[in-house]
């Protein structure tokens, strides 16, 4: 049989592992930050026209945060299969899974910032849109859960 | 009449196009082989890859929190102005700031702390390989650390700056936005602890196996 060579054991497998973790909070960590800082401004905007309304309007940084905790989740997911013997499949499959989890957290956070920020600014104008606003913050939501569970399903699949 | 961005495109496009030029006069002349990313990762020393990503967390957690407090504050030492009593309310958010640049140090200190020489030419491959391990997931902890502070030190000052004018429009909002910094903070937080769950099975050395 001839071996391919990616099921052997190489001293450079985890780098690619760790490199997966790395870019998966990262990355996600991008995302969550620039959906919250962007959806702030408006929210600070809002703010000052309407601030009863202020609690609801944190719903695009919470919904913003959660996608850093799907990046922590599918690191740490990754960091668990990781050791010195680490064959090369395991290690391109762990860093996979860092790159689905942290492009797709970094693509929702971007969405959520900026359908977030026009969203406050103009629910605080026209209380009607509120719905409107939460419904396309969950469509937004979805898509760094559509990177978690490629992200896990990658991760899941490292195991020794 | 080129924009920033046009010759910025132009730039990308040269080097992508010098990059394939270069990639597929290797490949066509049989010298594929010279592209080795395997061997750049076993050649560069794993002291390399540590002591580097010792550098990328303090210094990328600095430069956020940097950031961050000039973003802040310049929005509070111009709203105050008008307004000198937000100044001291408003120093929250250059703390929330200077605690990404605290989290940048403690994981280099740690970091630092696991450093330990071997024998290279003389160490079996168990010894070997957990020594590159740990120079991979020092590098990589390091990244972590670095980016997730420096993404989240912009975002804390781009919301202290909000926070503070709004404030200064009226005092009641404040602590209503310093909800919406702490989960901006809590972003470099999720990188220190996967960084923490990271190196906590380095073990570099003489002795080193896990």
């Amino acid at each position: 049989m001839s071996n391919l060579g990616s099921r052997e054991q190489t001293v450079w497998a985890p780098f690619f592992g760790s490199m997966g973790a790395a870019i998966g909070i990262s990355l996600s960590a991008l995302g969550a930050a620039y959906g919250t800082a962007k959806s702030s401004t408006g929210i600070c905007t809002a703010a000052v026209l309407r601030p009863d309304l202020m609690m609801k309007s944190v719903i695009p940084v919470v919904m913003a945060g959660i996608l850093a905790i799907y990046g922590a989740v599918v690191s740490i997911l990754i960091i668990q299969n990781l050791s010195y013997e680490l064959t090369a499949f395991q290690g391109f499959v762990q860093f996979g899974a860092g790159i689905a989890v942290g492009f797709a957290g970094l693509a929702a956070g971007f969405a959520i910032g900026i359908a977030g920020d026009s969203g406050v600014r103009g629910s605080a104008q026209q209380p009607r849109l509120y719905v409107g606003m939460i419904l396309i913050m969950i469509f937004s939501e979805v898509l760094g859960l559509y990177g978690l569970i490629v992200g896990l399903l990658l991760a899941t699949k490292a195991t020794a | 009449m080129a924009s920033y961005a046009t010759s910025a495109g132009i730039g990308v496009g040269l080097v992508t196009l010098l990059a394939l030029y270069v990639g597929m006069t290797y490949c066509l002349t049989g010298f594929g082989f010279r592209f080795d990313v395997g061997w750049f990762l076993e050649a560069v020393s794993p002291y390399q890859w540590a002591c580097t990503g010792i550098a990328m967390a303090i210094a990328l957690s600095v430069c956020g929190a940097a950031w961050g407090i000039f973003t802040t504050g310049t929005s509070i030492l111009g709203g105050g102005v008008k307004v000198p009593r937000i100044k001291t309310k408003n120093l929250i958010s250059i703390i929330l700031c200077e605690a990404v640049a605290i989290y940048g140090i403690i994981i280099a200190i740690v970091l630092g702390n696991l450093l330990e020489d071997f024998d290279f030419y003389n160490a079996s491959w168990e010894v070997t390989a957990a020594n590159y391990y740990g120079g991979y997931s020092m590098f990589g902890a390091g990244l972590t650390v670095g980016f997730s502070n420096l993404f989240c030190g912009i975002a804390v000052g781009i919301v202290g700056s909000g926070a503070a004018l709004a404030d200064a429009q009226n005092p009641t909002l404040f602590v209503k936005i310093l909800i919406a910094e702490i989960f901006a903070s809590a972003v470099g937080l999720f990188g220190v602890i996967v960084a923490i769950i990271l190196v906590t099975k380095v073990k570099m050395g003489k002795s080193a196996s896990i």
